[in-house]
C-alpha cells in the first residue's frame, strides 16, 4: 500500500477542486449536462489520473499504459474536466462542450477525445470492455492494469454480473472497479427503484476481493487504489461512498440535479461555493 | 459423387490455419466449443482458445476489449446468441467501438431444423447489417467458409459469418479469387439472374440447373458478402439480365434480397423476385423436409423463376 501523505493529499484535494471547476466550465459552456454523478466520482478520477494510473498525456495510446473506463459514461463532464487538467487536450476545448460536433458529446467519444478508451454511455457495457483489456494485458505479460468506474444505479444491468463472473472465472487480479455509490438513481434511491444490497456480498459471492471506503477521501482512495490486487488471483472492487453532486450543497444529494439544467445564477453560486472549498483546503 | 464438407469443421481447421499465420488471432467461445468446430484449435492453442460458457452479451465486450490489446477474437456460437441476443453490444462494442473482432454466427438460417424457433436465425443479416463498418459475410459453400476465415483475419474491423450446420457440397474452385465486397459469377446467362446465398447457394446452383435443361439460362451469382454489397456486380446484372431473383435462408425482411432491392430501386429498377423466409417462426423438423415446406427446395426456387419469367 501506498502512504499518501498530507502534501500530497492537499495537492490532490487543490486538483479535484479544479476538476470540479472545469466541470462548470463545461456546464457554462452548454448550459445542461450529468452532474451529479460527475461531481460524485471526481474525487475517484481525480486521484486515479494524478497519482494511481500509469498514462502520458503525449502518447494517449502508449501500450504500457494503464487504461480507464468510465462504464457510467454519462459522468463523462468529470473525466473531460481530468483529462484537460491532465494535458490530454487544451482546457479551451472544454468550452465546445454541447456545440454541433464537439469533441465532447454528452457520452464520451474515443475517436474523438484523446486519453478516452470507451465509448461508453449504454450501461452494463464498460465492465467487460475492461475485463478484456485486462484479460489481453495478462496475455501480452504486461504488468498494465485496468480500472473502473460504475455507477450503483448501473448495477441493475445483468451483463454487469456475467462480467463480473468472467472476470474472477480467469483471475484478472490486474482489474480494480470503483462502484461510484452515490445512492441515487433518476427515479430515486437505488436501493428503492432496483435494491442491490447487499451490496459488497454480491460481488464477494462473485469472486471479487472487496472493499468500502469513503469516495471523497484521496488518503483513502489512493491507499487502496495502489494496494491491488486486494487478494491474488481476484479482481478487486472498491464500494465508495459518495455523494451526488458533491461541492456543490444546493445540488448535493438531490435527484433532482442527476441531469442539470444551470442559469447564469446558479453557475455564479457554484463557482463561489467551490471557491471557498478551495480556500478551506490545507 | 459431390464433395461435401461439414462447415463447422472446415471453419474449425481454417481457424488453426488462420491462427498458425498470425499470432494475434484468439479463439473465444460461449460454452459448445466443440459444437463450434473448435475442438482443433483448442488442442493447437489452448492458451489462445478463452472459454466463457453461456455468455454471450460478456463475450462481445471482452471480445471488444481483448480487441483493444491488439488481438483478433473470433468468436464462435450458435447465431442468434451472438447476434440477436447481444446486439447493442455488437453495435456499440464492436460497430461503434470499431473493434476488429470477427463474429461466427453458425447452424444459422433454419439448420437447427430440429430446436425450433429459438435457435434458427433468420434475421441476424437484417439487423446485423444496419451496424455501420460491419462486415457481413455468408459463405456459400466450404471453398467460401475456408476463405472467408481468412479474408476476415485480413481484414481491419469488425465482421460477421454466417454460418449454416449440414454438410456443404463444394460449389466453388478452391483456387477462385475469394475478395470481400466482391460476388462470383458461376454461371453465364442472360435470360435472368439468380442471386444466392450462403446455405441456400446450392440450391439456387440446383435450381439453375433444372432451367438450365428447360432452355432458360439464368446468370448464378455466388453473393457471399452481403455488406459491402458488390453494387458493380449487381448493376451488371439488372442491366443485362432485366430481372432478378434472389434466394436466402433468412427473412426477406432486411435480408440479402432486401438490400440489393434497397440499391436497385434507385440505381436502376428491375422486377424481382425475393426468396426466403416471409415473416413467420419456422417450425420445427427434418431440415430438407423444412426447406420443401418453405419453397427453399432447388425444383422449388426453378418453379418459382419459371413462373416469375412468366
Amino acid at each position: 500500500m501506498q502512504k499518501l501523505n498530507h502534501q500530497d493529499q492537499i495537492a490532490l484535494e487543490k486538483i479535484a477542486v479544479q476538476n470540479r471547476k472545469n466541470v462548470l466550465r463545461l456546464m457554462k459552456a452548454s448550459r445542461m449536462g450529468h452532474i451529479g454523478g460527475a461531481l460524485s466520482a471526481i474525487d475517484i478520477i481525480t486521484a486515479l489520473y494524478f497519482k494511481i494510473m500509469r498514462v502520458d498525456p503525449q502518447n494517449p495510446v502508449w501500450p504500457q499504459r494503464d487504461r480507464f473506463v468510465l462504464s457510467a459514461g454519462h459522468k463523462c463532464l468529470a473525466l473531460y474536466a481530468t483529462l484537460a487538467e491532465k494535458g490530454f487536450f487544451s482546457h479551451e476545448i472544454l468550452d465546445t462542450y454541447g456545440a454541433l460536433c464537439s469533441k465532447l458529446g454528452g457520452h464520451p467519444d474515443m475517436y474523438k477525445v484523446p486519453g478516452v478508451e470507451t465509448n461508453t454511455g449504454a450501461l452494463g457495457h464498460g465492465l467487460s470492455i475492461a475485463g478484456g483489456m485486462a484479460m489481453g494485458h495478462k496475455m501480452d505479460g504486461l504488468d498494465a492494469k485496468v480500472y473502473v468506474v460504475m455507477g450503483d444505479g448501473e448495477l441493475a444491468e445483468g451483463s454487469n454480473w456475467e462480467a463480473a463472473a468472467a472476470a474472477s472465472h480467469h483471475k484478472l487480479d490486474n482489474l480494480l472497479v470503483f462502484v461510484d455509490r452515490n445512492h441515487l438513481q433518476i427515479s430515486g434511491p437505488t436501493v428503492d427503484v432496483m435494491s442491490y444490497e447487499p451490496l459488497d456480498k454480491r460481488w464477494q459471492a462473485f469472486g471479487w476481493s472487496v472493499r468500502e471506503i469513503d469516495g471523497h477521501d484521496m488518503k483513502q482512495i489512493v491507499e487502496n487504489a495502489t494496494d491491488i490486487p486486494f487478494e491474488k488471483d481476484k479482481p478487486s472492487v472498491i464500494i465508495a461512498d459518495t455523494v451526488k453532486s458533491k461541492g456543490l450543497s444546493f445540488a448535493e444529494n438531490k435527484v433532482d440535479y442527476h441531469y442539470w439544467k444551470a442559469t447564469d445564477e446558479d453557475l455564479k453560486i457554484a463557482e463561489q461555493e467551490l471557491n471557498k472549498i478551495e480556500e478551506g483546503i490545507s | 459423387m459431390t464433395d461435401s464438407r461439414d462447415p463447422r469443421k472446415t471453419l474449425g481447421e481454417a481457424l488453426v490455419e488462420a491462427a498458425e499465420k498470425n499470432k494475434k488471432i484468439v479463439a473465444i467461445s460461449a460454452d459448445s466449443s466443440s459444437g463450434s468446430g473448435l475442438t482443433p484449435f483448442h488442442k493447437r492453442f489452448p492458451e489462445r482458445h478463452i472459454e466463457f460458457g453461456i455468455m454471450e452479451q460478456g463475450v462481445m465486450g471482452f471480445s471488444a476489449g481483448l480487441a483493444t490489446t491488439g488481438k483478433i477474437p473470433f468468436v464462435v456460437a450458435i447465431a442468434p446468441f451472438v447476434t440477436a441476443r447481444p446486439f447493442e453490444m455488437f453495435r456499440n462494442d464492436l460497430g461503434y467501438m470499431r473493434q476488429n473482432v470477427k463474429v461466427v454466427g453458425r447452424c444459422a438460417g433454419i439448420t437447427y431444423s430440429d430446436l425450433g424457433a429459438t435457435h434458427q436465425s433468420l434475421d441476424d443479416i437484417a439487423i446485423i447489417r444496419t451496424i455501420p463498418g460491419v462486415t457481413v459475410l455468408n459463405p456459400g459453400d466450404p471453398v467460401d467458409i475456408v476463405k472467408a476465415v481468412h479474408a476476415s483475419a485480413a481484414h481491419v474491423g469488425p465482421v460477421y459469418i454466417k454460418l449454416g450446420s449440414p454438410k456443404m457440397p463444394v460449389l466453388m474452385d478452391e483456387n477462385y479469387p475469394f475478395q470481400i465486397g466482391k460476388g462470383a459469377v458461376m454461371e453465364k446467362g442472360n435470360d435472368i439472374t439468380i442471386i444466392g446465398t450462403g446455405t441456400l447457394l446450392s440450391k439456387a446452383a440446383e435450381a439453375t440447373r433444372i432451367l438450365k435443361e428447360k432452355g432458360i439460362n439464368a446468370r448464378l451469382i455466388n453473393l457471399h458478402t452481403i455488406k459491402p454489397l458488390d453494387r458493380e456486380l449487381v448493376l451488371k446484372a439488372a442491366a443485362e439480365t432485366g430481372k432478378i431473383v434472389t434466394v436466402e435462408e433468412g427473412y426477406l425482411a432486411g435480408g440479402m434480397g432486401s438490400c440489393i432491392a434497397e440499391f436497385l430501386a434507385t440505381e436502376h429498377p428491375v422486377p424481382m423476385k425475393m426468396i426466403g423466409i416471409d415473416d413467420l417462426f419456422c417450425d420445427t423438423g427434418p431440415y430438407e423436409e423444412l426447406l420443401a415446406m418453405y419453397g427453399l427446395q432447388g425444383e422449388q426456387i426453378a418453379d418459382t423463376v419459371e413462373k416469375f419469367l412468366g
